[in-house]
């Protein structure tokens, strides 16, 4: 790893932020503290977000203000071998942002089909249950996308991540973290 | 650019690269170790789920097909360490069973070993990276050998509450072996049982090659090049020797490493698309390809993972990500052959479990979402716990990996991995949930679950199988290619049959043998 990289790294991981940029200058944060901030998106366009907050937060709940949105948008703006995406374990071909619009634009594109013209946010909570539901078994008909029961898990997993997978996660669930190396704001 | 030509050129310094580098530069040999990811240092290893992901690869420069595709990137490796970076260090040997499956059962293919040839490896690793264990308790199953050098690990709640289930179906436990250090050991720290290995221990009590034979490696010499991507073996004219390595440096620029000796210890995927993407007039179809298998019979393992929740607090985040308990009393090639199966089952139990990630215990219920999944996630946080039953599949031969149209940053094909499993292998799999959940519901545990889904992939063997000669293989038993006598390939890629067990151990201790051979008959091979 190069003297930049490396120091890019060292200094994410050692506060357990993701580098934002905010006003045009680099701030490490972490996507709870993005999402506070109101942090312009790099990558993601409003409609975009406002589907994959709806998406993460029926999918977790917590996950809207965790950071959900913020943190998918930061890794997807950045080189996929610098992501901590679950998608690169899911063997996703980069560039990530591609499955994210992809995966985004089915969900959209089958809840208006399903819901006379409403999108995925604009669902009552049972409705959006049921897409889910649906959707994790690829039973929608008429997807246009990767598969429903693959979108499905790589979204949870990136929900799962920000409420579950942080130090304030394992907190709220009264489980020690226990790290040897702590990311120390508890991201 | 050409560099001045060394003695020895390994490309992959992961488990089986390191091995070869500390070996040969200990034998007094200039070694070079290219390794296309990062330098990973013990402090990169940030005990985070997410954070875990940057030492794996990203994205696959491998193309995926087949009714099971090979899923590889959790468990393989990107940068120096490899997936041994990062892996479960469990340390389980392949059985005497494993070396004669075609002779015996008439399916599957012998090795040109066997055990006997590497149970003194199996212990001479033990002694080098240290392992903990109980030997003599494994000896139910195998021939005696040498004690492990250190105790077994400590137990915890999310293993023994299985103690009681096996029990009650007949199957017996002995303490699990892994590469991890009960005590300290050589210099290095005893476990702190934190549960984060897979994502790498930065504190060297798991044996990494960090702190294992990569770090001997450093200390005799060996030059680690690392964002040095290989794309092509060179050979002579003649096509009878290779003389180095072609690949791309950290800038991206070509360059040549000339060597004596060449040792691919990539993966078992990628060593064989360097040798197919290395073809001359002299190898058509790749290097030390004559029999046509250059590619072919890999094998993967699956497991069948059974789950269960206490009211208990178990505190299954505790422990290792090894298993505390494991068992070989159902590796008899023909344990559920009344279910139609065939082939060996490897038994573990008690591996720590953190929340998130690909075995979190958020995914232990994969069809949770919403407020039913934060209602499971309070009650399993401290009551969850699970084992697993790992299991081979037969090679075959249509399981391979071959060059694919598209082609990398580098102008190199990709590689097309095709896998599919057979009946044997999904008889196996469903044989092992039906035992799994019998185990589990005579645990007592509040609720017990399959974990099923689609059938997994684990681990990657095969490929650039060892056997008797070039008809029939490409390398013989220590690695080195029938038709290059200095151009050797290290790792599982070698492996006729997979076993059950993981194959970490096997792979240390084969490499091991592979490279003490080298050393020794250096006259006779070196280029």
């Amino acid at each position: 790893m190069d003297p930049i990289e490396r120091r890019v790294f060292n200094q994410g991981a050692l506060i357990g932020a993701l580098a934002f940029v905010v006003g045009g200058v680099e701030t490490m944060l972490t996507p709870r503290e993005a999402e506070a901030q109101n942090v312009p998106l790099r990558t993601l366009k409003p409609e975009e977000a406002k589907t994959l907050a709806a998406m993460g937060e029926a999918l977790v709940p917590g996950a809207r203000q965790a950071g959900v949105v913020q943190f998918v948008d930061q890794q997807i703006s950045i080189a996929p071998e610098e992501a901590l995406l679950e998608a690169r374990i899911m063997n996703v071909r980069p560039p990530y942002a591609n499955f994210y619009r992809a995966a985004l634009g089915a969900i959209e594109g089958a809840s208006k089909e399903r819901h006379g013209g409403r999108g995925f946010a604009e669902l009552n909570p049972a409705e959006q249950h049921d897409f889910i539901d649906a959707m994790r078994q690829n039973k929608i008909e008429g997807w246009k996308g990767p598969a429903g029961g693959f979108v499905y898990a790589a979204l949870r997993a990136d929900s799962v991540d920000v409420v579950y997978g942080t130090m304030d996660g394992y907190a709220a669930l009264g489980v020690p973290y226990m790290p040897h190396i702590a990311p120390t704001r508890s991201w | 650019m050409a560099n001045e030509k060394v003695d020895v050129v390994i490309v992959g310094a992961g488990a089986s690269g390191s091995v070869y580098a500390a070996v040969m530069a200990r034998a007094g040999k200039k070694v070079v170790l290219l390794e296309t990811g990062p330098d990973w240092q013990l402090s990169d290893l940030i005990s985070s789920d997410f954070w875990g992901r940057r030492v794996k690869p990203a994205g696959p420069p491998f193309l995926l097909e087949g009714k099971n595709p090979y899923g590889y990137v959790y468990q393989a490796g990107w940068g120096v360490g490899g997936a041994a970076l990062h892996y479960f260090a469990n340390f389980p040997r392949l059985m005497p069973n494993d070396f004669k499956v075609k002779s015996e059962h008439g399916k599957g293919l012998d090795w040109p070993i066997n055990y006997s040839d590497v149970a003194p490896f199996y212990d001479k690793v033990a002694r080098d990276v240290g392992v903990s264990g109980d030997a003599k308790a494994e000896e139910i199953w195998r021939p005696a050998g040498e004690p492990y050098p250190l105790p077994p690990m400590k137990t915890f709640r999310g293993g023994e509450v299985w103690k009681k289930g096996f029990e009650a179906v007949g199957i017996r436990l002995a303490p699990a072996a892994v590469g991890m250090l009960s005590a300290p050991y050589k210099g290095r720290p005893a476990c702190i049982y934190d549960g984060w290995c897979h994502v790498g221990c930065p504190i060297g009590a798991l044996a990494n090659p960090l702190v294992t034979y990569l770090a001997d490696a450093r200390k005799a010499g060996v030059e680690v090049r690392a964002h040095s991507t290989a794309t092509r073996v060179l050979t002579n004219a003649q096509g009878d020797k290779a003389i180095g390595v072609e690949y791309y440096d950290a800038n991206k620029e070509k360059q040549v490493q000339e060597a004596s000796v060449v040792v691919l210890a990539a993966w078992s995927a990628q060593n064989p698309r360097l040798m197919l993407n290395s073809a001359t007039d002299r190898h058509r179809n790749g290097l030390a390809n004559a029999s046509g298998l250059l590619g072919k019979y890999l094998t993967a393992h699956f497991g069948s993972g059974t789950s269960a929740l206490f009211d208990e607090d178990i505190q299954p985040y505790m422990g290792t990500i090894g298993a505390q308990y494991f068992s070989y009393d159902r590796y008899d090639k023909n344990a559920h052959k009344a279910k139609g199966a065939f082939g060996s089952t490897f038994l573990v139990a008690g591996a720590a479990v953190k929340f998130s990630g690909i075995g979190g215990v958020a995914n232990a219920r994969g069809d949770l979402f919403g407020p039913e999944l934060a209602a499971f996630m309070k009650r399993a946080a401290r009551g969850y716990t699970r084992i697993n039953a790992f299991a081979e599949e037969m090679p075959l031969i249509e399981n391979r990996v071959e060059l694919a149209s598209d082609k990398d940053e580098f102008g190199m094909p990709l590689g097309r991995i095709t896998h599919s499993y057979n009946e044997d292998a999904v008889a196996l799999f469903n044989a092992n949930f039906e035992e799994g959940l019998a185990i589990a519901k005579a645990t007592g545990a509040k609720e017990v679950w399959s974990n099923r889904g689609a059938m997994p992939t684990i681990h990657l063997m095969g490929g650039t199988i060892m056997g008797t000669s070039a008809t029939n293989s490409v390398t013989n038993s220590y690695g080195q290619t029938h038709e290059i006598a200095n151009l050797w390939v290290a790792g599982p890629g070698i492996f006729p049959t997979s076993g059950a067990p993981n194959p970490t151990y096997t792979i240390f201790a084969l490499s091991l043998r592979g490279a003490e051979h080298l050393a020794e008959n250096w006259g006779s091979v070196a280029g």
